[in-house]
């Protein structure tokens, strides 16, 4: 059995393969590095593979949190192991949208399904995970809702893609002029779609085009990000896991 | 421990310690300091007026005296010289040079004369067109201008003899070390990252005459030993402003990189052109600068930075080159979306790097060179 962990910044995943590659369980706990996040989900993934720790060959850890984990065989870039977690569930991707938490991520893949380029965002929470939070903080609702909200969205106001706290105040501002909360919701979403495509257009995005990381679960986001590309993009069933999936597959690779 | 790791660890401790390495310099030799602004400073004449060029390219240094004078969009090497010249750091130097390579230069110079009035500021301002010949008259009259400045406020004269003589041992140390960065390239274990990085910087801090010797010490040492092997590191080019802090260069050491050559404004940028070795003095500098490509701060009409890169990728058998973006220096990013371009259409691999020095966490500068590295495993 091998074992995947990533750790980032707001939650902790693992996934446990066998040495075909069939995946035996995978878990997410809500709270990332620095926290009981790696410890809880390396507990629950054991229990839901039905595999004692002692059946784990080898334990591969990427993520934000991959320096200081201890426990792994190797460490290995979340760049790496998406790559390699969505090669093996879409041998044809060519271009891979990564937004977690705290980070935006673009991937080029070559022929070979390699990395051939990527971008990061830098120190920035326009267009990750956090611009959300804090956009649904404003509209007093959940992120799960604010995606919701953008469902019933006609006209989408225009909400700086630029800078959080500048979309914060934007928003407000809209909230106080009588716009409605959905519209000002799809604006929101609209807004971080833009940031993340400004970024996926420094390497070129080419299809097929997968979305991965924690952001990938609010549909209205991925909606907003096919328009903006003009192409579709591929849902994945459990997109948070795709890193840790890649990580345990390259812990197959070690044995 | 052997002469080589001695005199490495020597200039190793005058590039990290730069306040305690500017006074022993100036206390040994007896002379003068004048701080050197980036990028580029008529340092022979500096050194002809018998007082010791200083470079000042900013540093760890935090706080928020400079934000009075500074907007937040200022690089940080202008924000950290500011902050201390403020705290009265630079109090030991007679005079400072500052030249005028970008906007926030060109708009601070005031600002410091009002900010820090005990400091005596000699402005240069470099030709935009300095290869036609009214670009190198202009500046060579302003080379002369400020050797009148220098010659006031250090209180002698220069005779043309004596810079003559001083730009004869700056070409010679450029021609050192031109032969000694690819030296470097024999003994990557020696010579890390963060080495290379550092012999070159000590130079700031000292008395050319010195480093220049210990340069050619090192180099003969060198010459005569076999060369150490550098399997399985991946070679790359640094280009940009700088490489700092030393941290970032640690990234680079831990993940399997060799620094082969580098087109850094704080490294080859200043030693890779030298002038001719005929000619009235002012000639000599005007045309040295002049000669000089691929430098951002030097206006380049046909844009020879990438091909140039290309041309030291080619020579060095690089990998990849690493572009590295000090945050909000507008020429090094204007120069970029044509590097970006160039270095694609021919395959090369690029990693672009934002920095600031005075960075409290590395961790995304980890991933990305870690990713780079892994991609071209």
């Amino acid at each position: 059995m091998y074992l995947g962990i990533d750790i980032g910044s707001s939650s902790s995943k693992a996934v446990v393969i066998d040495c075909d590659g069939r995946i035996k369980g995978s878990s997410v706990v809500n709270v990332g590095t620095g926290s009981k996040g790696p410890k809880k989900v390396l507990e629950n993934v054991l229990n839901l593979s039905n595999v004692r720790l002692e059946e784990i060959e080898k334990t591969v850890v990427t993520g934000y949190g991959r320096m200081t984990y201890q426990g792994a065989d190797k460490q290995i870039t979340e760049i790496s192991c998406h790559a390699k977690g969505v090669i093996y569930l879409v041998a044809n991707a060519c271009t891979i949208i990564d937004v977690g938490g705290q980070d935006a991520k673009v991937i080029r893949l070559n022929q070979w399904g390699g990395v051939e380029n990527f971008v990061m965002n830098d120190k920035c929470a326009a267009g990750t995970g956090r611009f959300l939070e804090v956009m649904a903080r404003v509209l007093d609702c959940s992120v799960d809702d604010l995606s919701l909200l953008a469902k019933k969205g006609s006209y989408g106001v225009q909400i700086s893609s630029t800078c959080t706290v500048f979309a914060e105040s934007e928003m407000i501002s809209q909230l106080a002029s009588g716009k409605s909360i959905e519209d000002i919701a799809l604006g929101a979403h609209r807004s971080i779609a833009q940031r993340i495509v400004g970024l996926a257009n420094r390497i070129g995005i080419s299809k097929e085009v997968v979305m991965t990381g924690g952001v990938a679960l609010n549909q209205s986001v991925v909606d907003a990000i096919e328009i903006e590309i003009g192409l579709p993009v591929v849902r994945l069933e459990n997109p948070q896991v795709v890193g840790a999936l890649g990580a345990a597959l390259f812990a197959r690779e070690l044995a | 421990m052997d002469r080589v790791s001695e005199l490495l660890q020597e200039l190793k401790t005058i590039a990290r310690n730069p306040r305690k390495s500017i006074e022993t310099t100036l206390k040994n030799s007896g002379k003068k300091g004048v701080g050197c602004f980036p990028v580029y400073a008529p340092e022979e004449l500096i050194y002809a007026a018998d007082a010791i060029p200083i470079g000042m390219w900013g540093g760890p240094t935090k706080g928020n005296l400079s934000d009075r004078y500074l907007q937040t969009f200022c690089c940080s090497v202008m924000k950290a010289n500011t902050e201390q010249a403020l705290l009265k750091q630079y109090d030991l130097l007679s005079a400072v040079i500052m030249t005028t390579f970008c906007d926030t230069l060109k708009c601070v110079m005031e600002n410091w004369k009002a900010a820090s009035p005990q400091l005596k500021i000699i402005p240069i301002v470099y030709p935009q067109n300095r290869k036609a010949s009214s670009g190198i008259e202009f500046f060579k009259e302003e080379l002369m201008r400020v050797k009148g400045e220098l010659e006031e406020i250090l209180k002698c004269s220069v005779e043309d003899h004596r810079i003559q003589e001083s730009i004869d041992l700056y070409d010679r140390y450029r021609r050192a070390m031109g032969r000694f960065v690819k030296e470097m390239n024999n003994f990557p274990i020696t010579f890390d990252a963060v080495t290379r990085h550092l012999v070159i910087k000590a130079s700031y801090f000292m008395d050319k005459k010195d480093y220049l010797q210990k340069v050619e010490e090192l180099l003969g040492i060198l010459q005569n030993r076999s060369p150490e092997s550098s399997s399985g590191k991946k070679k790359v080019i640094l280009s940009g402003l700088m490489s700092e802090p030393e941290e970032l260069l640690h990234l680079f050491d831990e993940n399997g990189f060799q620094v082969v050559a580098d087109d850094l404004a704080h490294e080859s940028r200043q030693f890779r052109e030298s002038g001719p070795e005929e000619g009235d003095w002012q000639t000599r500098m005007a045309q040295r600068v002049a000669q000089q490509d691929g430098c951002a701060f030097l206006y380049d009409q046909e844009k020879t930075r990438g091909a140039g890169l290309l041309r030291m990728k080619e020579y060095y058998k690089a990998d990849a080159v690493v572009l590295i973006q000090m945050k909000f220096c507008d020429p090094e990013e204007f120069d970029y979306p044509i590097l970006k371009e160039e270095l694609a259409s021919e395959r090369v691999p690029l990693l672009y790097l934002e920095i600031e020095q005075q960075m409290d966490s590395l961790e995304q500068l980890r991933t990305r060179i870690q990713s780079f590295s892994e991609m071209l495993a």
